[in-house]
C-alpha cells in the first residue's frame, strides 16, 4: 500500500502526483489545534494553533450557557483542494464546555488527481462537554474526499457531533457527480470502542438513490448525541419525537454500548436537514446541560 | 466438503432451524407500512440494498473473521469481531434481533455439539463479555462443522433473504412463485457480495443504508407491528 493511503479504497489515488503545490507543502497540510480548559471564569481557550487553510479569530461569547466558550473555524481559501491533508485536534478539559463550528460550508473542489482528506480528533475530559457541529460538506463534481473523525469521552463526558453531506452544488443541478466520499465517525470511551459509523458513497459504482440507501432524498446528515452515563432509551424516544415533527425524514435510535443516540435525517435541501438536526441538538443540550443549543446563525 | 459438512450447511440454511427468523423483518415491515415496498420488484430492489449495503460490508466481514478465528480456536478474535459488528450496527432493533437469533443458534448448537471452542465462546456471551451476534455465531458454528467459509457466507445470505421473503409473504400479497423468483434473481447479488466481503477488514466495516436506519427507528415506535424488527 502507498505510504500515504489511510484506506485501501484510496490506494490508487494516493499514487497520483499533484501538479500544483505538492501534498504536504505549505497551505496543503492545514493543522488546527484547540484546547479548552475549565477556569474560574468558565471555559477558556488555553491553546490554539492554526495553519492555512485554518484561521481562528479568538472566541465568541455567544453561547446561551454562560460558562461555555465558542470557536468558529474560518478559512481564507475557497475550499478543500486535491492533495489537501487536514488535521484537526480539539481537546476539552475536565468540566469545560466548548462549542466548535465552521463559519460556512466546507466546499470540496473538483479534482483531476489525488484526493483530499481531513483527520479530526476530539477528546472530552471528565464532566466536560463538546458540541462539534460544523456546517455541511459540499462535494463538487469529481471530488474525492476522506473524512475520519474520532471522539474520545472520559468518564462523565458528553458530546454532540454532527455531520451533514450535500452531494453537489444543488442549485446548479449538480448532484452525485463526485467520485468518492468516505466519512467515518468513531466513538471511544474508557472501555474502548463505543460505536463506529461510515458513509461511503461512490455514485458511479453504486446508486446512492437505491431504496433504503438515500432513496428519493439528496442531503444526508447524522447527529450523534454521546452521553454514556444517561438513559439512552429514554433520550432516544425523546429525540425521535422531536425530529419526526420536522420537515426532513428523520429518526433516532440508541447507539451500541450505551454510547447515546444517533439521529439520522434525510432531505432535499441542506436547510431542512440542518434545522431537523438542530432541533435534536437543542433538545439534547437542554437534557445534558440545561441550556438550549446556540442558534445556527453565523452572520 | 464432506457429506457431514454439506448436510450441516443444509440444516443451518433451512428455515426449519429454530432461531426465530419468523419474528424479524429488519425494517421491511416499516417499508411496507410506508408504501415504499408494494410489489415483488420493489421488494427485490430493497433486498438487494440489504445485501450490498448491510449484509456484505458488515455481517459477512464479521462472519469471515469469526470463521477464521474459530478454526484457530482463538476466542478473543471471535469476540473482537462480535463486538465490532455490534459497534457498527447503529439501528438498535437490528442489534437486538441479531443477538436474539444468535443466542438461539448458540444454545441449540451447544446442546447438539460437544466443542470446547463453542462452549468457551458461549460462556463469554453468557457473561455479557461479547454480544453473540447471529453472523458471528454462524461463523463459529460453520467453521467447527468444516463448512468452508465461502459456503458459510452464501448460507448467511440465503438465510437472510429467505427469512425476509417469509416476512414479506405475511406482509404483502406475495405468491410463492414470486418469492422463489426473487430468491433466484438475487443469486448474482449474493455471489458478488460474498466475493467483495473477502477484502473487508473487521476494523473497517462500512455498512451504509441510512433510509433503512430511519425506517427502523420508526418501526421501534410503531404502535401495531407483527415483527420484532
Amino acid at each position: 500500500m502507498a505510504a500515504d493511503a489511510p484506506h485501501p479504497a484510496f490506494e490508487g489515488y494516493a499514487t497520483e502526483a499533484v501538479p500544483q503545490a505538492a501534498v504536504g507543502s505549505p497551505g496543503k497540510d492545514g493543522v488546527l489545534e484547540l484546547t479548552f480548559e475549565r477556569t474560574a471564569e468558565g471555559t477558556t481557550l488555553v491553546h490554539d494553533y492554526a495553519t492555512v487553510p485554518f484561521h481562528i479569530s479568538g472566541t465568541l461569547g455567544y453561547d446561551p450557557l454562560p460558562e461555555a466558550d465558542t470557536v468558529f473555524i474560518q478559512s481564507p481559501t475557497g475550499g478543500v483542494a486535491q492533495g489537501d491533508r487536514h488535521d484537526v485536534s480539539i481537546t476539552v478539559g475536565d468540566e469545560a464546555v466548548a462549542h466548535v463550528s465552521t463559519q460556512s460550508s466546507t466546499k470540496v473542489q473538483s479534482m483531476t488527481c489525488n484526493y483530499a482528506a481531513a483527520d479530526t480528533t476530539l477528546s472530552v475530559g471528565a464532566g466536560g462537554h463538546l458540541d462539534y457541529v460544523p456546517e455541511p460538506t459540499i462535494l463538487h463534481a469529481d471530488s474525492r474526499y476522506l473524512q475520519e473523525l474520532t471522539v474520545d469521552l472520559a468518564p462523565g463526558a458528553t458530546a454532540v457531533v454532527s455531520d451533514v453531506v450535500v452531494p453537489g452544488r444543488l442549485a446548479r443541478g449538480e448532484r452525485f457527480e463526485f467520485e468518492r466520499y468516505l466519512s467515518r465517525v468513531c466513538g471511544t470511551g474508557p472501555d474502548g470502542l463505543l460505536f463506529e459509523d461510515a458513509t461511503h458513497l461512490t455514485p458511479e459504482e453504486e446508486d446512492p438513490t437505491a431504496p433504503g440507501v438515500l432513496g428519493e432524498f439528496t442531503v444526508y446528515g447524522t447527529t450523534f448525541v454521546l452521553a454514556p452515563d444517561h438513559d439512552e432509551a429514554r433520550l432516544s424516544d425523546a429525540l425521535h419525537a422531536v425530529v419526526t415533527e420536522s420537515e426532513a425524514r428523520a429518526g433516532a435510535t440508541a447507539l451500541p454500548n450505551g454510547a447515546g443516540v444517533a439521529v439520522r435525517a434525510l432531505g432535499d435541501r441542506a436547510e431542512t436537514v440542518q434545522s431537523t438536526l438542530h432541533a435534536a441538538w437543542d433538545h439534547a443540550r437542554t437534557e445534558l446541560l440545561d441550556a438550549p443549543a446556540p442558534s445556527g446563525r453565523k452572520y | 466438503m464432506s457429506d457431514a459438512a454439506t448436510l450441516e450447511s443444509f440444516r443451518l440454511a433451512d428455515s426449519f432451524l429454530p432461531v426465530g427468523t419468523y419474528t424479524v423483518s429488519y425494517g421491511l415491515e416499516q417499508f411496507i407500512q410506508d408504501d415504499r415496498v408494494e410489489d415483488a420488484a420493489g421488494l427485490e430492489a430493497l433486498l438487494s440494498t440489504y445485501l450490498r449495503r448491510q449484509v456484505g460490508p458488515a455481517e459477512l466481514v464479521a462472519l469471515r473473521a469469526a470463521h477464521a478465528a474459530a478454526t484457530d480456536g482463538d476466542i478473543d478474535a471471535i469476540c473482537r469481531a462480535d463486538r465490532r459488528l455490534s459497534a457498527v450496527t447503529l439501528a438498535a432493533e437490528f442489534r437486538e434481533s441479531a443477538q436474539q437469533s444468535g443466542d438461539r443458534l448458540l444454545s441449540l448448537q451447544t446442546d447438539l455439539r460437544d466443542e470446547t471452542t463453542l462452549d468457551r465462546y458461549a460462556e463469554r456471551v453468557d457473561t455479557d463479555e461479547t454480544p453473540g451476534n447471529y453472523a458471528v455465531v454462524l461463523g463459529v458454528v460453520t467453521a467447527l462443522a468444516d463448512v468452508a467459509v465461502r459456503e458459510a457466507c452464501l448460507l448467511c445470505c440465503h438465510g437472510f433473504v429467505t427469512g425476509l421473503l417469509g416476512a414479506a409473504q405475511r406482509l404483502l400479497s406475495l405468491g410463492h412463485t414470486d418469492a422463489q423468483r426473487i430468491l433466484d434473481e438475487l443469486q448474482p447479488v449474493m455471489t458478488a457480495v460474498v466475493e467483495e466481503s473477502a477484502d473487508g477488514a473487521v476494523d473497517a466495516m462500512t455498512p451504509f443504508a441510512p433510509l433503512v436506519d430511519v425506517l427502523a427507528a420508526e418501526h421501534e415506535r410503531a404502535e401495531r407491528r407483527l415483527f420484532a424488527s
